[in-house]
């Protein structure tokens, strides 16, 4: 039943998924241009969340190096930033999240941001400091599985994203799982991306009607986790690699594209988008 | 009225001041609040079809969860249990106030395993659910094993999230109650010398402490009474209300 969904899903489930059209030069934008034969080379894709397992089975020698960022309220910046060269995952999910990247990317550099950890205190500090190191540290693409829902961050992280784009740093956010606003996926410039409710990886929907512009696979998704295991989990955070391992593709492919460029050729070549002259967006 | 008179009255003010406190407390919220948690994760456990189902509340001075109520599956050995805020699925759930289902969670030693094993129970599937107040988590629900499915879909999970709901106000008011509680008893601390807390110590062992027995034996019934259905509380109000009305007639 589509109305007993999570809000943000609805707009993903079969009953309502709306079809598009893309047109004029639009429609020239396929699949095979936009990422076919793509390995994600030369790009650094930042994953902003609990660490990533750099030894995990799933994720080859991907994993550069890393950065851990802990709350430190004596500082400016209320963050400490400590060098992390082989990162170790405190929960899994980074891990997670970097092994559906690296599945659809395989030759990208993946970066684990710590900013999870014991001290609840700065959290939102923490989460601002790892965006903030991966824009001034030459990272093309990140992965946020987090956001927060406090309007007094509102801003911080809207000069964030707007520093992302105009140094263009692709962000990809996971929107909240419980239907509540949640920065920094509400912002123009960020692909905000919900789950649906299949498994092909390369399966993806544009959601004209925002906030959410994208769903991919999210439910059910089988995923590396720490300690050389794997699991099957359940959540928006799982979509958003997806999403990420994508715009990686595009971006190694196409390294002039802007962010706004990147999000128009996913909006191109979603699933549910048909090319003028009846050719489907499943070419590549 | 001299100075010795007019302390003491106010000590014997302050005195009624806690007793009714306490009274107006336990007939606001159930005797202990952790009755109601214990409702919300049994009936939790039951909606989904769950093996087990606990609350665990942040203690953020110490980095830990500490699991506060526990329904089904080695609920005996988990309530009072304690883990780190780095640990396992709900220490990822307390850290982003983001709901998580996980299933085939064997595979994961960090699902504080050793703490499961503890309990002598290693869950299959696993639900976990932020408890939030104003943007702040304060706990995380989790719900184990669904029984007729592999794992908890987003479903569940948003059917779960209204259970959170009610469980993070239960706690939130109980913890605002509290805060209150110490507040008042500090301020009337600080409005009191020594000498004279002392003689409130003595006051209220003594003299119409059997009047307040009364009032909290009171606050006792009307607890009991809340918790039975509309047409008993009804009657009850009834009673009550003939009896207002015949006692201040008579008074």
């Amino acid at each position: 039943m589509s109305d007993s969904r999570p809000a943000w899903s609805n707009q993903f489930t079969a009953d309502v998924l709306r079809e598009l059209r893309s047109f004029g030069p639009l429609a020239l934008i396929s699949r095979e241009w936009a990422w076919g034969e793509a390995r994600g080379a030369g790009v650094r894709v930042a994953v902003i969340d609990s660490g990533v397992e750099h030894d995990h089975p799933w994720l080859g020698d991907c994993v550069k190096g890393g950065v851990i960022v802990e709350y430190d309220a004596r500082r400016k910046e209320s963050v400490k930033i400590l060098d992390d060269p082989k990162p170790r995952d405190l929960f899994g999910h980074g891990t997670a999240c970097a092994g559906i990247i690296h599945k659809l990317a395989p030759d990208a550099e993946i970066y684990s941001v710590r900013v999870l950890g014991k001290d609840l205190t700065g959290r939102a500090f923490q989460f601002a400091g790892g965006l903030r190191w991966a824009i001034e540290n030459g990272m093309n693409v990140m992965n946020l599985s987090l956001s927060t829902s406090k309007q007094e961050y509102y801003g911080l992280f809207h000069e964030l994203a707007d520093d992302a784009y105009f140094k263009n740093v692709l962000l990809v956010s996971a929107v909240n799982n419980i239907p509540a606003p949640s920065y920094p996926s509400l912002y123009s410039s960020v692909i905000s991306v919900a789950a649906h409710e299949g498994h092909d990886p390369f399966t993806y929907y544009y959601n004209p009607a925002p906030p959410v512009e994208f769903g991919a696979p999210g439910i059910d998704v089988e995923v590396a986790w720490a300690d050389s295991n794997k699991t099957t989990c359940t959540g928006n955070s799982f979509a958003a690699p997806h999403l990420a391992g994508i715009s990686t593709l595009i971006r190694g492919k196409h390294p002039e594209l802007t962010p706004f460029q990147i999000k128009t050729v996913l909006y191109a070549c979603a699933s549910n988008v048909t090319r003028e002259g009846g050719q489907g967006t499943g070419d590549g | 009225m001299n100075e010795t008179t007019s302390t003491s009255t106010l000590a014997a003010q302050l005195q009624e001041l806690v007793r009714a406190v306490e009274a107006t407390g336990a007939a606001l919220l159930p005797s202990s609040n952790d009755e109601l948690l214990q409702t919300i994760v049994e009936a939790a456990a039951r909606i989904f079809g769950a093996a087990a189902a606990s609350i665990a509340l942040v203690d953020e001075r110490a980095g830990e969860l500490v699991f506060r109520v526990a329904y089904g599956v080695g609920s005996e050995t988990v309530v009072g249990m304690r883990i780190g805020l780095d640990q396992g699925v709900a220490g990822y759930v307390a850290n982003t106030g983001q709901p998580i289902a996980l299933s085939n969670v064997q595979n994961d030693p960090r699902f504080a395993r050793a703490a499961a094993e503890k309990t002598g129970y290693v869950p299959k599937s696993i639900l976990a659910m932020p408890l939030i107040v104003e943007d702040r988590v304060i706990g995380v629900m989790e719900v184990l094993d669904k029984i007729s499915a592999p794992s908890f879909g987003m479903q569940d999970m948003e059917l779960l999230g209204l259970f959170a709901r009610q469980a993070a106000i239960a706690i939130h008011q109980s913890q605002q109650l509290d805060a209150l509680n110490h507040a008042f008893l500090e301020n009337v601390r600080a409005l009191v010398s020594p000498e004279t807390a002392v003689d409130i110590q003595r006051a209220l062992g003594t003299g119409d402490a059997a009047q307040y027995d009364d009032v909290m034996e009171l606050a006792r019934l009307f607890q009991t009474i809340a918790l039975l259905g509309n047409a008993e509380r009804k009657m009850c109000l009834k009673i009550l209300e003939t009896f207002r009305a015949y006692a201040t007639k008579t008074g």
